[in-house]
């Protein structure tokens, strides 16, 4: 059972068994609190009984013209709560909040190109490997930029993978 | 007025253009010269001045930049034809607020909106100036200027957020939502309303005053149709009839949601709350700590008859079992959930049927029992069975859990899942020694059976089965608490690090391992596993709880100092950032995150945590340098000679603290940094104690606060009572010392002896009676450090005061010398002793050690230090003859008190030494034959036994090449050296402290022997 709401400010003290797990960063707290204040539709927590935080969604939406999208910056479940479909629901909310209420043409994200079971889990919701930026994590590692088309893009012009990799100043948002 | 364009502060764009990035590629060097030459070219434009106090600050220069900001700001007032933009003034506003001078940034804008009273972009600039400084009131008057310049939506909406705040984190009147209200509602008749946001305020400035009929009616009017997201409208709705009290309403809009979000838990909760008719979930008092939601949700049922009560149940489980049905996804735990909750509150009620709360179990786990969070969602249900049935429940699990899934995985999880069971119900302790050893056994053996599971996992992945080690490292450490024989103990460790040397990232392993680490003694190793955790931004806050207590009383001061530095560093940066953010929250429109992000730095500043942290850190640096009095004084210089401290200790008492550490993740034999269960007796103790200790907590770290923050004024009151005293006695007539130190030192002796339970006098018997054997050494034992400082501060203010009767009747000694000498040899020899010399024994004494060197004796030898230097001939002034101090009393007792230091310190340096010294094979030996016992089928080693044959016979095939390697790579000697190592390493860095303190002393010998 699972209680899906806002994230909050206090939030950021009760996340710890979440984001002591290695491969959740915890950023500093201008960047939670920028997300928070500009986009707080797109940061979302999941409760499970007795006030346990089972994980979390980050992201945000910019972009312009065909362009304007959202982005997931960070989506995390604790270990305990895996295997329940939890990043599967948080994600289709932030699909549905750029979709419904921002009209966004597209979602997007980063992945570690070595992280073959997050990519493949983004493959199941629906996203394709747009392109590849090189050298996007501190330099060294490869990203994936993957995709999945909302119900604006007609077309899905949006997911059209590109043919060359991308380097990181070639993107056009941070 | 405002920059035109191509103008930058009324200068051409493209002149400033290339200092601008020159700042931004950090190239201050470049951007001050070429800001030397702007300014010759404009040596009147305030806003060139500010650019160069922005250089000058970046390049580290505060005094400078502040000089060249006030003379832009002069050149902005003195001269009515200079350009006042917003650009001028955002960039002073900058550097003032890195030069923590708000206020003058704040002026200037007050000055700028005063000459152009119309100009909007100078009003926002003064908002959030007013933001910046918290002033709640002016900044509601400057939005309400806004908003009565342009008339838009946003700016009401500052305005009203301002009230808000005024009411819950200022001390304006609850009667001020009455005109935010009013302001909205002539808003909203002339204008509407725009944004989503902005109805979330209205209904929220309404709800605050009660007003939920109108609340709801502008919901559910033109108004609702901005919130686009049909579930956020119904929760609100739901909510404001709730709270209404419109119960049966408020029940169906919540099922509505449900049968949207069937998953739902807290609105499930309400649902049910709203049938019973339960108001414990809305009234207004209900205060919960949001960091420390209650696992246990409250509930009131007596109100209601019987007959009512039965229906609500019955509609209740139609309801639940229709959502069962439809249902189709079939891990949703919600539905199902939720019919245990509702077996709960009949039990609740009286009408509980054990049976059907267990069926509901024994569904929830064939459904759901291979998950990792089967026993955490079930705990509450456990809960309300008596512990027969629990042990009945078990039984039947055990004999249903006996059908073999096909999937190997979720086989293992149902298992695992059994065991946790066992370990909630408290049956895992109750068991006899050796079956609590079997199920350790079995533990280990499930682990390493199904790591084959695990290998075609990416590494970083958690594997299956993690779980088991850390219950199996809970057994062991039950079992040496039980019966005190460290085998177990050393065992703990060794299942931990065989476990992290499989997967060095399973952090409750590294948790475990540091508070076992710091239990034995070896605390560097145990630092050494909390930085492996990578705790960082505000994780600092809620985790750092696990290893800066055990810093705090170590002799590891380098990291204890980062520790400490780079904590305050987050906290302090956060509350200098926190007001721009709240900004952006305003300037986004998102007036929800305004109030939050206000009440969040509250919270943060009030943290226990970040209190002691402030206090500890000017400590560390008087411990640091107390073998120099010199280097002392100019700690408390800086300081300000402890006053900062002593307003802190008289504020805390009424001073609100916040808790935001995260116990969850802590071992259940230190639920708290304030307790160690493994120090005290087995009896008395529930087996899991997780209750909520924050108002135990409170008030002792209150009472710790209060008396730390005393302690830098007090030691420098002491420095000061001892510089004069053999100046004193050298000069018959005229006596030196201040009356103002001595009665402040008395004042604050009488505060520090209140702390500790009793009037001066009262605490002056105490010592006196203690070291003088009169007294049992356990009367002042609990608070032992605190006492003995107190009698290095009595004996300080004794020699400038003499108010005390000299208790040996002969006047040749004055006794607080006595005392302190006797109480500072007396205790730390009977620690030295009772220090277990077993390597891998826990050292608990040690840190006590550490304190009563590092605290109480080196004020003592400040003061000591103090007495000396008065002594020694300063400038032109030569000794007068005739008297000769060598032979007074005073000389004497100096001498002797310097003389039993010096001997209390050599005697622990020899300790050390002898600790240190000890050959490495022969402890390395020690530690393992605790755990290799060979031929033994019982006590500690079983589990230790079946890791090692594991290891020799790993089948790589089975396992892969990885994981086998892993295996293989665990060396329970290397565990065995890396303790002596980290021991060794605590005792060496103490032996250091220890060596400069001997070698102060030794010069003190030296300087009075020459008196």
């Amino acid at each position: 059972m699972t209680t899906i709401r806002r994230f909050c400010c206090n939030d950021l003290l009760r996340f710890t068994s979440v984001n002591l797990d290695h491969l959740t960063e915890t950023f500093n707290m201008s960047f939670y609190m920028t997300y928070l204040a500009r986009w707080p539709d797109y940061f979302h927590v999941a409760e499970a009984p007795g006030n346990r935080i089972m994980g979390y969604i980050m992201g945000k939406v910019e972009g312009q013209g065909e362009c304007w999208h959202g982005h997931v910056t960070a989506v995390t479940v604790a270990p305990e709560y895996r295997r329940q479909q939890l990043a599967k629901k948080l994600m289709n909310l932030l699909e549905d909040i750029s979709d419904k209420i921002d009209k966004a043409y597209f979602v997007d994200l980063f992945v570690r190109a070595s992280n073959t079971p997050a990519i493949k889990m983004y493959e199941k919701l629906g996203y394709v490997i747009y392109r590849r930026v090189l050298r996007y994590y501190s330099g060294e590692e490869d990203g994936l930029d993957m995709r999945k088309a909302l119900s604006r893009d007609v077309e899905k012009k949006s997911i059209i993978p590109l043919k060359r990799p991308i380097t990181p100043d070639e993107l056009e948002y941070d | 007025m405002a920059s035109k364009f191509g103008l930058a502060g009324g200068i051409p764009e493209r002149r400033v253009r290339p200092i601008w990035d020159a700042i931004d590629s950090r190239q201050f060097k470049n951007a001050l010269k070429q800001s030397t030459t702007l300014l010759s070219k404009f040596p009147n434009s305030p806003y060139a001045l500010a650019l160069k106090a922005l250089i000058l600050e970046r390049m580290g220069k505060p005094d400078e930049a502040l000089t060249v900001c006030l003379s832009a700001k002069d050149l902005l007032y003195k001269n009515d034809s200079v350009l006042m933009d917003d650009l001028t003034l955002s960039t002073l506003q900058i550097v003032f607020q890195r030069l923590d001078h708000l206020d003058l940034a704040t002026s200037c804008y007050e000055y700028a909106c005063g000459k152009f009273p119309n100009n909007l972009e100078l009003m926002m600039g003064l908002f959030n100036c007013y933001v910046r400084e918290y002033s709640f009131v002016k900044q509601q008057q400057t939005a309400i200027k806004m908003y009565k310049l342009v008339g838009e939506e946003r700016f009401l909406l500052w305005a009203i957020c301002s009230i808000q705040l005024q009411v819950f984190c200022g001390n304006g009147g609850e009667k001020l939502l009455l005109l935010a209200e009013g302001l909205i509602k002539k808003h909203v008749a002339s204008h509407s309303l725009h944004e989503p946001e902005a109805l979330i305020v209205y209904i929220s400035v309404l709800e605050q005053q009660a007003k939920y009929g109108d609340a709801l009616e502008i919901l559910s009017g033109k108004l609702g149709s901005l919130l686009m997201i049909e579930v956020d409208k119904l929760r609100i709705q739901g909510r404001l009839l709730a709270r209404a009290g419109d119960y049966a309403a408020a029940a169906s809009i919540f099922q509505k949601i449900l049968e949207l979000c069937p998953d739902d838990w807290e609105c499930f909760l309400h649902y049910l709350g709203c049938l019973l008719e339960d108001d414990s979930n809305w009234s207004n008092g209900v205060l919960n700590d949001p960091i420390h939601p209650p696992k246990f949700i409250d509930c009131k049922l007596s109100h209601l008859a019987d007959e009512v009560f039965d229906s609500c149940m019955s509609n209740a489980v139609a309801f639940i079992q229709k959502l069962q049905a439809d249902t189709s996804n079939n891990i949703l735990r919600g539905p199902y959930l939720a019919k245990l909750e509702v077996e709960r509150r009949k039990h609740l009620y009286g009408k509980g049927d054990d049976d059907k709360i267990m069926e509901a179990l024994m569904q929830y786990f064939f459904r759901f029992g291979h998950l990792a969070c089967f026993t955490s969602d079930v705990e509450v249900f456990l809960e309300v069975l008596t512990h027969d049935k629990k042990t009945e429940f078990l039984e039947k699990l055990m004999k249903n859990s006996e059908s073999n899934s096909a999937v190997p995985t979720k086989e293992l999880g149902k298992s695992i899942t059994l065991l946790k069971v066992q370990e909630l119900i408290g049956k895992m302790y109750r068991l006899p020694k050796n079956e609590l050893e079997g199920s350790a056994v079995q533990m280990v053996e499930m682990y390493c059976k199904n790591l084959p599971l695990s290998k075609d996992l990416d590494p970083q992945e958690s594997m299956h089965g993690e779980e088991l080690l850390s219950m199996v490292c809970n057994i062991l450490v039950q079992l040496f608490w039980r019966t005190g024989d460290l085998g177990y103990f050393v065992e703990a460790t060794m299942v931990l690090e065989f476990g992290l040397s499989i997967r060095r990232f399973v952090w409750q392993y590294k948790i475990f391992l540091l508070h076992l680490y710091s239990h034995m003694g070896a605390l560097s190793l145990a630092y050494e596993w909390y930085k492996s955790l990578d705790v960082k931004n505000i994780l600092m806050e809620s985790v750092s709880h696990h290893i800066l207590p055990q810093m705090l009383v170590s002799p590891l001061w380098v990291d204890l100092n980062n520790l400490l530095k780079d904590y305050l560093k987050f906290m302090d940066d956060h509350f200098r950032e926190s007001a721009d953010l709240t900004f952006l929250a305003y300037r986004h429109r998102n007036y929800s995150k305004v109030i939050e992000f206000v009440q969040f730095k509250e919270r943060l500043q009030h943290s226990n945590q970040y209190l002691v942290a402030r206090v500890e850190a000017p400590i560390l640096q008087l411990k640091k340098n107390a073998d120099n009095v010199e280097e002392a004084e100019c700690v408390l210089d800086s300081l300000k000679c402890g006053i900062h401290f002593l307003e802190l200790s008289n504020e805390i008492g009424s001073k609100s603290l916040t808790f935001n550490e995260d116990l969850q993740s802590r071992p259940w034999w230190t639920p708290t940094s304030e307790k160690n269960y493994l120090l005290g007796p087995f009896e008395g103790i529930s087996y899991c104690p997780r209750e909520n200790l924050t108002k135990e907590r409170e008030a002792n770290l209150r009472r710790v606060i209060e008396r730390k923050s005393l302690l830098p004024r007090m030691v420098y009151l002491s420095i000061q009572s001892a510089s004069t005293l053999l100046k004193e006695n050298i000069e018959v007539n005229g006596s030196v010392s201040d009356p103002k130190i001595s009665s402040e030192l008395k004042f604050l002796l009488e505060r520090y002896a209140k702390l500790l339970g009793l009037s001066l006098s009262d605490a002056i018997e105490v010592v006196v009676g203690v070291s003088s054997g009169l007294k049992p050494s356990s009367a002042i034992a609990p608070d032992l450090i605190d006492w003995l400082n107190f009698a290095v501060f009595l004996n300080a203010w004794n020699l400038s005061s003499h108010e005390l009767a000299q208790p040996d009747g002969e006047g040749h000694r004055p006794g607080t010398w006595d005392i302190v000498d006797s109480l500072l040899e007396k205790y730390i020899s009977e620690v030295v002793r009772s220090i277990n010399p077993i390597i891998c024994a826990p050292w608990i004494d040690l840190p006590i050690l550490v304190q009563l060197v590092t605290e109480p004796l080196a004020w003592h030898s400040l003061v000591l230090q103090s007495c000396v230097r008065s002594s020694l001939p300063s400038g032109k002034k030569k000794k007068k003859g005739g008297l000769d101090l060598s032979n007074s009393p005073l000389t004497h007792v100096i001498r002797e008190s310097i003389q039993s230091l010096y001997g209390t310190v050599e005697d622990v340096m020899k300790w050390l030494r002898e600790q240190i010294k000890r050959p490495e094979d022969e402890n390395l030996e020690t530690i393992l034959s605790f755990v290799q016992k060979t031929g033994q089928n019982e006590g500690p080693g079983q589990v230790f036994k079946i890791l090692e044959t594991y290891v020799s016979s790993v089948n790589d095939a089975e396992l892969g090449e990885r994981i086998s390697e892993a295996v293989k790579s665990w060396s329970p000697a290397d565990v065995a050296r890396k303790i002596i190592t980290g021991k060794c390493t605590v005792l060496s860095e103490f032996l250091k402290i220890c060596e400069s303190k001997f070698k102060s002393l030794k010069t003190l010998k030296q300087q009075i022997s020459q008196v």
